[in-house]
């Protein structure tokens, strides 16, 4: 850490490093770029991995959070701050040609808080319509439905964006083009059957060819976000579940540990076991209907039904322990809701023999069939740099070479205890992912086995206070999710909701890729491509 | 003369892919069928298990009294203000001042996000989530609950 | 065998005692036509619902077992259901084109059914050309697909209609390049006489390797004729949703979705008749007993027997394998099927030639 600091300092010599749970390093808007471009592009620091971008209101000023880290070591982070305090027109420079994932980032910022982004190539609200008026993550926001009226009335889509370009003499506005005249415009969505949710796509052909490809989601925005400041902890944990539904325990349980950690609430050893077996039963379902869905997209409609049957023995085994199957409602802020029923460890053992059984049948009914095959090989060449670029992580960015499993590189819960293969193939198309996932799902089985019989005896929750404080101060969580890298990001100052919450979602990653892997694809290709990156729309759109 | 070969034995190698993947659908084709008739075996092989979280209950015993003392805990935890509880003041012997008691117990079920922390956080127990999960009305006012049932009163706890 | 011609000579001599020639031939026309289009719709049917639960099998699920017992009402319940949906007008479409394209899907078919043998003396046309007609009859399917594809007025149908309309015109060249090698071995062109001459043993078997080679090209280029199976490419729900038809509602999605069907027993129909030896039953030489036994099931039994296995063979690939995509599907045709044709009708001829064929 010391050479980063001494980086830093040389750069930028009035920066303000702290040393709180990460280095934290920050600076005024019109050094950003230069300690941007040293951090990524210095040898001794390297940090090419940008993993959340949070816009803050501060009260009086309005600021982005940047968490850095590295492709070689997941472990080496750095927080990037910085602030403005002009609230009628906030400029900070843009990183989005430094690392491609902070494009759609800045656009979700500007949408919520206002912040204009100099050089951002498409300065466009991501979620909400060009129409609405006001900020809302700015805590002097009105949200009154006289200035917001629910309006039912329909209309184009925008064609044109705006960029704020620095020159010479100063700042200005720019109005771009986002389609040419004579452009072929398909919709694809937001009401298909392939989509995996409502997402849009406006895909410009080129006869059977894309070329370009513009994303538009916020249909399912929910405002998450703004709903948790006003809620105490343990009322902000239903939320998680409906993130991304599929991992729902994932990601409850990476924000109890961001809780329990900042409080300081000791997990008893059977919880973090009992949650560690629920994880990886969550990600084994998770990643059977990703298969199923994919198969499906492609025309193979038995193996959907045969991945589903399969996730019902999952889903059963939830419903006794937990009372929800796909909604499980089962980490508390200290360990787990209720005991385990007695039924539950023999109807895992009972479980995973099968499974393995029925993966023989996936790979022999699906894997090695050659329409399949040919569907699946050299489609959708997704590269290293790209991936680490744009923060794909998960089974897609393994599928690319990037070693990103948290579960390995810093565990948690009981993962220290147990033996896996991290699944990493370097060639990075369809067929890479597909099979990353299916030798992932063989992975978990391995893990759970060897957890299932030794579960400890003991409280299988801590005691609370009733009213949890975090102490004030910004706590990061990182998590691998069945998708990906899922964080949460709490600013707290000491009262009972935090001040403000951030959820890092792995699908937004996964969207913003899409069109640059989809250069030159076929529509068929766009579904396979779509369906091998599996990510969830509630999870993009929060 | 190699690509020839190679045309020939990718033919092969194609077609034994793809039936072996047909060998598959084949043997489904005689397995057990998986589906559940369902209405017709609610009471028989329909199996709900006891902590599906269906439906909020307040348990009344047989004297129609139940646990719930109206401190509104559970009101206070629950995060989108599906509980409502509305309490009056009963008269108690004479000379105590009066105590309060609870009136109405109002639930709607249509905004119900089933997160469990009225129950957890109930210092009495007096709800519970039961396992009931055919809910559906026809009308959204119909859900609009009232827990507690007509003419029941707290249940004394036993002064030792 | 039961020989349906002394029936149906019987109805035309009992007409012609009373009425004058004209009227028994108008009389005969019409039944005929009725007859035939009754069992078009009664076919479309019976296969609907076999389709529904075959699928229902492989998947691990039972299918329609509501109404009646097993679900066997199910089919006459989707009719209903077709016939009284809303047909939606769209506006700025080519009305007339946009009417008349599901017409022609369903006349192209409903000529090739004519044509079909169905048991010995139930055959309606019987032209000294009929492979060759049955072939030029079921390309006039294409036209109706790329009219309703360009008449919709819907981005996502002209792709659907374009794509289709390269898979058809590609794979018609295999189809019919395949049924001329058994038109090498036969040496006639007339169905009846192709039937009669399978007697004592089928086309599949005397022709042996050429035969077979034949006859797998046969069933794989007459599944993409149908827009079935691993080539749905233009109707591919999951992508295009529903491509070519998808502005249409109501009887003329109902007339789309009969003729996709009948397709499917057409073609399998063809494949019976050229190979399978059609109403033909199975007879081994020298053993008189096994066929005399095999005398008594009645010809149309055979004949649909024989159509049904082969219909089964195609629901299992559809519901087994994934789609191909449209480049991958026009590789396939020019680059595997076309050659492997070619040489193959070169070994047919040299079999007859040789007089190799048993």
């Amino acid at each position: 850490m010391e050479n980063i600091k001494q980086l830093v300092l040389a750069k930028v010599p009035d920066a303000l490093i702290e040393e709180k749970q990460y280095l934290t390093v920050t600076v005024k808007p019109e050094d950003l770029r230069t300690l941007a471009k040293a951090l990524r592009y210095d040898e001794a620091a390297g940090f090419d991995y940008l993993v959340q971008l949070t816009g803050v209101d501060y009260g009086d000023s309005l600021g982005v959070v940047y968490f850095l880290s590295t492709s070689k070591d997941l472990n080496r982070t750095v927080v990037v701050k910085t602030a403005t305090a002009d609230r009628e027109n906030p400029m900070i420079p843009t990183v989005s040609d430094i690392w491609g994932t902070a494009n759609l980032n800045e656009r979700e910022v500007f949408g919520f808080l206002g912040i204009r982004f100099i050089d951002h190539p498409d300065m466009r609200h991501l979620f909400l319509t060009e129409r609405w008026k006001g900020y809302p993550l700015r805590k002097d926001y009105d949200a009154s439905e006289v200035q917001n009226p629910l309006d039912l009335t329909s209309y184009d889509m925008p064609e044109t964006s705006v960029k704020w370009v620095s020159g010479e003499d100063g700042i200005k506005e720019e109005k771009i083009q986002l389609f040419k005249d004579d452009d072929y415009v398909l919709n694809i969505g937001p009401q298909h059957p392939a989509t995996h949710g409502v997402l849009h796509f406006r895909t410009v052909l080129d006869g059977e060819i894309i070329q370009k490809i513009d994303v538009n989601c916020g249909y399912i925005h929910r405002g998450i976000e703004k709903l948790s400041e006003n809620l105490t902890y343990p009322q902000i944990l239903h939320f998680t579940d409906r993130l991304d539904y599929l991992s729902a325990h994932i990601n409850r349980h990476a924000l109890c540990m961001c809780v329990e950690k900042a409080a300081g609430i000791e997990v008893p050893r059977r919880a973090e076991y009992i949650r560690t077996i629920m994880d990886e039963l969550s990600r084994v379902t998770s990643h059977l209907l990703s298969w199923a869905c994919m198969c499906m997209d492609m025309g193979a409609l038995t193996a959907f039904i045969y991945g589903m049957r399969d996730r019902e023995k999952v889903l059963d085994i939830f419903e006794e322990t937990c009372g929800g199957r796909l909604i499980q409602n089962y980490n508390v802020v200290g360990g787990v809701m209720a005991d385990i029923h007695p039924n539950f460890v023999k109807k895992v053992k009972e479980f995973i023999p099968y499974m393995r059984k029925n993966l023989k049948e996936y790979h022999q009914l699906y894997t090695g069939n050659v329409i399949a095959r040919q569907r699946m090989i050299g489609v959708g060449h997704l590269s290293f740099e790209t991936a680490v670029s744009y923060a794909v992580s998960g089974p897609v960015g393994r599928a690319s070479g990037f070693s990103c499993d948290l579960r390995k590189i810093a565990p948690y819960a009981a993962y220290d205890q147990v033996e896996f293969k991290e699944i990493v193939r370097t060639e990075g198309d369809c067929l890479a992912r597909y099979m990353n996932r299916l030798d992932e799902i063989e992975e978990s089985l391995h893990i759970i086995e060897q957890l299932v019989d030794s579960i400890p005896e003991g409280d299988f929750c801590a005691k609370t206070k009733a009213i949890i404080k975090l102490p004030e101060g910004e706590y990061f969580q990182r998590i691998e999710a069945a998708r990906g890298e899922f964080g949460v990001y709490i600013l707290s100052k000491g009262d009972k909701t935090p001040y403000r919450l951030k959820f890092r979602s792995p699908s937004m990653a996964l969207v913003s890729v899409m069109d640059t892997v989809c250069q030159g694809a076929k529509i068929a290709d766009l579904i396979t491509i779509g369906g091998s990156m599996d990510y969830v729309i509630p999870d993009i759109d929060r | 003369m190699k690509s020839i070969i190679k045309y020939i034995t990718s033919i092969f190698q194609a077609i034994f892919s793809l039936l072996s993947g047909m060998a598959v659908t084949m043997k489904e084709l005689f397995t057990k069928k998986v589906t559940e008739q369902y209405p017709e075996n609610r009471h028989t092989t329909l199996n709900v298990y006891e902590r599906v979280r269906g439906e909020l209950v307040m348990p009344h015993d047989e004297n129609n009294e139940h646990a719930c003392t109206g401190c509104g805990i559970c009101q206070m935890n629950c995060p989108n203000g599906t509980i409502k509880v509305v309490t009056k003041m009963v008269e108690v012997e004479e000379g105590a001042k009066p105590k309060k008691a609870l009136d109405r117990y109002y639930y709607d079920l249509g905004k119900c996000t089933f997160c469990n922390l009225c129950v957890l956080n109930c210092p009495s127990k007096a709800i519970k989530f039961q396992n009931t999960f055919e809910n559906s009305v026809f009308t959204r006012e119909k859900l609009y609950e009232t827990l507690n049932k007509e003419g029941s009163k707290v249940r004394e706890k036993n002064k030792e | 065998m039961f020989d349906f011609s002394i029936v149906t000579t019987w109805i035309d001599e009992f007409l012609r005692t009373y009425l004058p020639e004209f009227w028994v031939l108008a009389i005969e026309f019409v039944v005929v036509g009725v007859v035939l289009l009754a069992l078009y719709c009664v076919i479309a049917l019976i296969l609907i619902y076999f389709e529904r639960k075959i699928c229902a099998f492989f998947q691990c699920r039972l299918g329609p077992n509501r109404v009646g017992p097993y679900g066997v009402f199910q089919s006459v319940a989707d009719m209903l259901k077709m016939l009284i949906k809303e047909i939606i007008p769209i506006n700025h479409t080519d009305k007339i084109l946009f009417y008349l394209a599901p017409f022609f899907v369903l006349v192209a078919s409903f000529l090739a059914f004519g044509a079909l043998p169905f048991g010995r003396g139930l055959q309606a046309i019987d032209m000294n050309i009929g492979v060759f007609y049955l072939l030029s009859v079921s390309s006039l399917g294409v036209l109706g697909i790329l009219l309703a594809g360009w008449s919709s007025n819907n981005k996502y149908s002209m792709i659907g209609a374009m794509r289709s309309g390269a898979q058809l015109i590609s794979y018609e060249l295999s189809a019919g390049l395949s049924l001329m090698t058994i038109v090498v071995l036969s040496g006639t062109m007339q169905l009846s006489t192709m039937v009669e001459n399978q007697s004592n043993c089928w086309y599949l078997f005397q022709g042996h390797i050429s035969a077979v080679i034949a006859f797998i090209i046969y069933l794989i280029a007459g599944h993409a004729e149908t827009n079935r199976g691993p080539f749905d490419l233009p109707e591919a729900e999951s992508e295009l949703t529903a491509g070519y038809h998808t502005e249409y509602s109501g009887l003329q999605f109902g007339f789309f979705y009969l003729a996709e069907y009948l397709n499917m027993f057409i073609i399998a129909s063809i494949a019976t008749t050229v190979f399978l030896g059609g109403w033909m039953p199975f007879h081994v030489t020298g053993m008189d007993g096994f066929n005399a036994v095999m005398d008594y099931i009645p010809s149309v039994i055979w004949f649909f027997g024989k159509v049904f296995v082969l219909m089964f063979f195609s629901l299992w690939v559809r519901w087994t394998f994934p789609r191909l995509r449209i480049d991958q599907l026009l590789n396939l045709e020019w680059k595997y099927l076309l050659p492997i044709n070619m040489v193959n009708l070169l070994l047919m001829v040299l079999l007859v030639i040789y007089g190799l064929t048993l």
